[in-house]
């Protein structure tokens, strides 16, 4: 008797333990995801291209983004899902952001998620493009200060973003396309419509690669 | 039966509703049969106290038959969707009518452009319109389709049509298809392709012949919007070229 006594007594003391455990867990789990902001969560499925630390990739072509502002961010995420921006037939690695923006169901989603980008530390990249001339990408870069400031630090007021901790082939490529009008050529593209004439004054790809050497060196 | 759960919009989607009512008919009808069969047996042979249980090696010609009817039964039902399948997939895959118009069909992580043949119906000239995520058909047309991918492996499924081909990159493969029934109907992306294919949706549009001409003329890259826009690209580059010989 004394045997099945200890038994029971055992069980029940485990029984009790595992409730306690169990409830444990679900609360800290709970206090962990009320802590863990919407942002966050949201970033998850950009995490697949842009890297959980914002950085981007060059292997699948995506730019960082953690260098940006979160009015930028919100502004880039709204022209996607409206096709304004990466609507193109030529845009291939635009029009991948197409679905991914469409995730962002309400504005608020987009700014929670633009907050927690913002909020990533950014750092300067390597350079990858040989060929291009600093020196002569400064006299280039003249036109460029207006709005994205002689640090290339960007300006919200003027919707132009950040220059700085930013892949040089990324902005190679966003010349080109601005320049063929794949990008900035929508009607409904405002900024872009700024962009293209300010790309018109890039002669050919030597200046693109000369002024984007120059932009890199900025971030050091 | 499927077409009350999905329309049909394409002159082979009753061929192929035909084959898959056969296929669910026949084999639901053998399925019921035999899971009727089995139920009976169980309940009607069940122990009993006062019989004593036999064991049976079937070996008899008669005992076989109870096997062999069923099984050759069902082997001709076997050869009937089989004939009826070949007959299917040489009419839509295999056979192709004469097109009356064209259409070029690039998919891509995670999108799907369209390249309409405009107002000459043919692809390759300067008239054509690109739209990605819209396609735009005319009723009672015959189409054929060049399918290609930027990228990945990715299928091109028009629930409606009853039309699913994969794309391969590297390839162009052809088909056809001749919308019947006007509508907005969806297009999807029936090969996994990545994290986004889940959401890789188009837009089919089957139009009355006067609303695609309406549609063409408004979209035509000579239109008075899209020539804007090269009027301003022209303008662009020229103040360019007078701002470089400038200084």
């Amino acid at each position: 008797m004394k045997v099945v006594k200890s038994v029971r007594s055992l069980v029940s003391q485990m029984r009790s333990s595992l409730i306690v455990g169990t409830l444990l867990t679900v609360g800290a789990a709970t206090g962990f995801s009320q802590a863990d902001s919407r942002g966050k969560q949201l970033y998850v499925n950009c995490t697949i291209c842009h890297q959980a630390d914002g950085g981007g990739s060059a292997l699948l072509e995506a730019p960082a983004i953690n260098n940006l502002s979160e009015k930028y961010i919100v502004e880039q995420l709204k022209k996607f899902k409206a096709g304004i921006r990466g609507g193109h037939p030529d845009d291939i690695t635009g029009l991948r952001m197409l679905p991914m923006a469409q995730t962002m169901v309400t504005e608020e989603d987009m700014q929670a998620v633009a907050a927690y980008v913002a909020s990533l530390p950014s750092s300067s990249k390597e350079p990858t493009i040989e060929g291009g001339d600093a020196t002569k990408g400064q006299a280039a870069y003249a036109v460029c200060i207006a709005c994205h400031q002689p640090n290339g630090i960007g300006n919200d007021l003027l919707n132009s973003p950040s220059l700085i901790h930013q892949y040089d082939w990324y902005q190679l490529a966003q010349l080109k396309k601005f320049k063929s009008g794949i990008r900035g050529a929508d009607p409904r593209d405002i900024t872009g419509a700024q962009m293209r004439p300010m790309t018109m004054t890039l002669v050919d790809e030597q200046a693109m690669k000369d002024v984007v050497a120059y932009i890199q060196t900025l971030s050091q | 039966m499927l077409e009350k759960l999905l329309p049909a919009a394409s002159t082979y989607a009753k061929d192929i509703d035909g084959l898959f009512d056969l296929i669910t008919y026949l084999v639901g009808f053998w399925f019921i049969l035999a899971m009727g069969v089995f139920f009976y047996l169980v309940f009607r042979y069940r122990r009993k106290p006062s019989e004593k249980a036999q064991y049976i090696t079937g070996e008899t010609h008669k005992q076989k038959l109870a096997i062999e009817v069923p099984h050759y039964l069902i082997l001709l039902c076997d050869i009937a969707i089989l004939v009826l399948t070949f007959i299917v997939w040489h009419h839509v895959k295999i056979e192709k009518p004469p097109a009356e118009d064209e259409v070029r069909i690039v998919g891509q992580q995670w999108a799907w452009t369209f390249y309409h043949s405009g107002a000459d119906g043919l692809l390759g000239t300067d008239d054509d319109i690109a739209k990605v995520n819209e396609l735009h058909v005319k009723k009672d047309t015959v189409y054929h389709y060049k399918l290609e991918s930027r990228d990945v492996m990715h299928s091109f499924s028009v629930p409606v049509f009853r039309l699913k081909q994969d794309t391969i990159p590297g390839r162009i493969i052809e088909g056809w298809f001749e919308p019947n029934k006007t509508g907005e109907w969806d297009i999807q992306c029936a090969e996994m392709c990545g994290v986004a294919h889940g959401i890789m949706a188009a837009r089919i549009f089957i139009e009355t012949e006067e609303e695609h001409a309406a549609w063409i003329a408004a979209n035509s890259p000579n239109s008075a919007d899209t020539s804007m826009i090269a009027k301003n690209e022209t303008v662009l580059e020229t103040q360019a070229q007078e701002d470089r010989s400038n200084g």
